[in-house]
């Protein structure tokens, strides 16, 4: 149990040390360009040819991140309103607060990403391991791997173009209009409003599903195929184990430690490509804020929801870690790397 | 042995084929032909221009040809940067071992997982408007990570070889065996990398650039979207403007990968008895 502790405490600050890291990224990078950050966000937004004054804006900015006093102090005082949860103020929307426009599209990306991500990865692993496991045997089968192939390395966005053009446009099956909701219906808990939430969500998902689809697909298949090759299978096979047993039982839970590794090392890919999957289909999540954010020059937003993703993504990967023991007892046993 | 595999082979002709009908539509080409208006507007393919023109009058095969070479000249620089200070990264993280390793090890594992996008998307909407280098140069700056992990554990792996610990004891410094000794043994397997990491980059171009940060001024495959996109040509039903480049830029992705197998086999004998 001391060896699990001590994995869990080096994960931890691992995870601590990446939101550290990223946030001092966030702070250094816009002190970079030449200029003070606000003189500089105000004068891009001036040359867009928008008015702008809002002294008391400017005023409150300064004094939250502390832009007059010394770069050391000004860190720190960053560090501390980032703490806190607070990332200043909207430039478009002075008066609410980044965290007012950020919040409401959390679930929205949240609920899109985990279950896109979780059945692609399930679905993508059981598929893999069957085709691994019966490869050569079947010509469907093998036809699967190209296939797979293509829709792993086309990105989210450009499926998300075509499904739009056939399913959309074409066909007419599903909102042309995009949103998570049709235009004018207000949020509530009804069936009506499930369905209607679903149908928006559909083109979106399945853009996400297949493109992640063939890459677990891909990867549990080479997983399962060089399992094949270990003495513990042959043995298994030579005890006369049923082969259903021995692919699930044996080579399956084998090749889940790579798999589950492999989720976590992509969910930044994931993340990152879901985000302009939001855009394409106006989908109110975190990417259709900063879209918004980018086209209205509001930097305040932009660096809030930066910080938000990166503080969401290191911590799911933390939340991989915590469970990585369940699926791998060397690290209860021994500790880990 | 790379010419004989047919994935590499197959990958790099795509590519090939792409840069020469890129440097055919450009040199064949007059700046005066590349103006908004130039053309009738939103032309299908066929009637009078080979792939049609978009609702502003632009030729579709001059824009795809443009976009693709600043496309791939995204990619090459990106990923030529990505690599070089991935693979020196990685190097001293592996070959000094210790405390440096300790701290370039977190490092690499900070920057591995958060998504670069984001970092992209801060920096890019504070230096707008920016060409096609400066978007590759800061595409450039988060695409170590991968290649220093891998040439980290690849060091590793090599360094307790009889032949560096030969080299070792025949007095050379630390900077001449992983310059002469570690890095002609990785090259192939660095062109893997490499290759990962420029596909990665137009990758990342293309998201940028979709998103309103692209270099606004230049044409690349991400940027031709966009613009797509912008002026609705989805619901005007103009296929030939945004179908054309979502199609070139699969290929593209698709036979970088190729490539990327086909290198990986090669440098790795293993996998290709497995395929």
């Amino acid at each position: 149990m001391t060896s699990y502790l001590r994995y869990l405490a080096g994960r931890a600050l691992l995870w601590l040390v990446t939101i550290f890291v990223a946030v001092t990224v966030v702070f250094v990078v816009p002190r970079l360009v030449p200029g003070d950050p606000m003189d500089a966000m105000l004068g891009r937004l001036a040359a867009a040819g928008a008015s702008f004054n809002a002294p008391e804006l400017i005023a409150q900015y300064r004094e939250l991140f502390g832009l007059d006093r010394s770069i050391g102090e000004q860190y720190v005082s960053f560090l501390r309103e980032v703490a806190r949860g607070n990332f200043g103020y909207s430039i478009n929307n002075f008066p609410s607060k980044v965290t007012d426009i950020v919040t409401p599209a959390i679930p929205w990306t949240i609920g899109l990403l985990s279950v896109t991500t979780i059945f692609s990865w399930t679905l993508g692993s059981v598929i893999g391991a069957i085709v691994g496991w019966r490869g050569g045997k079947s010509k469907f089968f093998q036809a699967l791997v190209p296939i797979a192939l293509v829709l792993y390395t086309t990105p989210y966005y450009i499926l998300a173009l075509i499904l739009i053009f056939l399913f959309a446009f074409t066909w007419r099956i599903f909102p042309l209009s995009g949103g998570a909701f049709s235009v004018g219906v207000r949020p509530e808990l009804t069936l009506k409003f499930a369905l209607d939430v679903l149908h928006h969500a559909a083109l979106p998902a399945l853009s996400i599903i297949l493109v992640s689809l063939g890459w677990w697909f891909l990867s549990m298949r080479s997983l399962i195929t060089t399992q094949k090759g270990e003495d513990y299978i042959l043995l298994a096979e030579a005890k006369g184990l049923p082969e259903r047993r021995i692919l699930w039982r044996y080579a399956f839970r084998n090749a889940m430690l790579p798999q589950a590794t492999g989720l976590a090392l992509s969910l930044g890919h994931i993340v990152g490509g879901a985000l302009i999957t939001e855009v394409i289909f106006a989908y109110q999540g975190l990417g259709w804020v900063i879209y918004n954010a980018i086209k209205s020059l509001d930097f305040p937003v932009i660096q809030g929801s930066v910080l938000l993703l990166v503080v969401a993504v290191t911590t799911t990967n933390f939340m991989i870690d915590l469970a990585y023991p369940l699926i791998d007892p060397r690290i209860r046993q021994a500790g880990g790397e | 042995m790379l010419l004989q595999n047919r994935k590499f082979m197959l990958g790099i002709s795509v590519i090939l084929l792409l840069v020469l009908l890129g440097l055919v539509g450009t040199l064949l080409t007059s700046p005066a032909m590349r103006r908004t208006g130039a053309y009738p507007v939103s032309l299908p393919p066929g009637q009078g221009t080979l792939l049609g023109t978009d609702s502003l009058g632009r030729n579709i095969a001059i824009q795809l040809s443009e976009a693709i070479l600043k496309s791939l000249q995204v990619g090459l620089l990106a990923a030529a940067l990505g690599t070089f200070f991935g693979a020196l990264i990685g190097f001293a993280s592996g070959y000094f071992g210790k405390l440096v390793d300790a701290v370039l090890r977190v490092l690499i594992d900070v920057f591995l997982s958060v998504p670069s996008l984001v970092f992209l998307i801060l920096i890019a909407s504070l230096v707008r408007g920016v060409g096609v280098q400066a978007i590759a140069l800061i595409i450039g700056m988060f695409a170590w990570a991968s290649p220093a992990r891998q040439s980290r554990a690849q060091v590793l792996s090599l360094k307790e070889r009889a032949f560096v610990k030969l080299s070792r004891l025949s007095g050379q410094s630390g900077l001449e065996i992983v310059f002469l000794e570690l890095m002609p043994n990785m090259f192939q397997w660095l062109g893997a990398n490499f290759v990962n990491a420029f596909l990665a980059a137009v990758l990342a171009e293309a998201g940028l650039s979709l998103l309103g940060l692209g270099p606004q001024k230049e044409m690349t495959l991400g940027m031709m979207i966009y613009w797509a996109l912008s002026y609705g040509a989805i619901l005007q039903n103009l296929w030939w403007w945004w179908l054309l480049p979502v199609l070139t830029l699969m290929c593209l992705f698709l036979s970088l990968y190729l490539i990327h197998l086909g290198l990986d086999e090669v440098s790795n004998p293993r996998l290709a008895a497995q395929a």
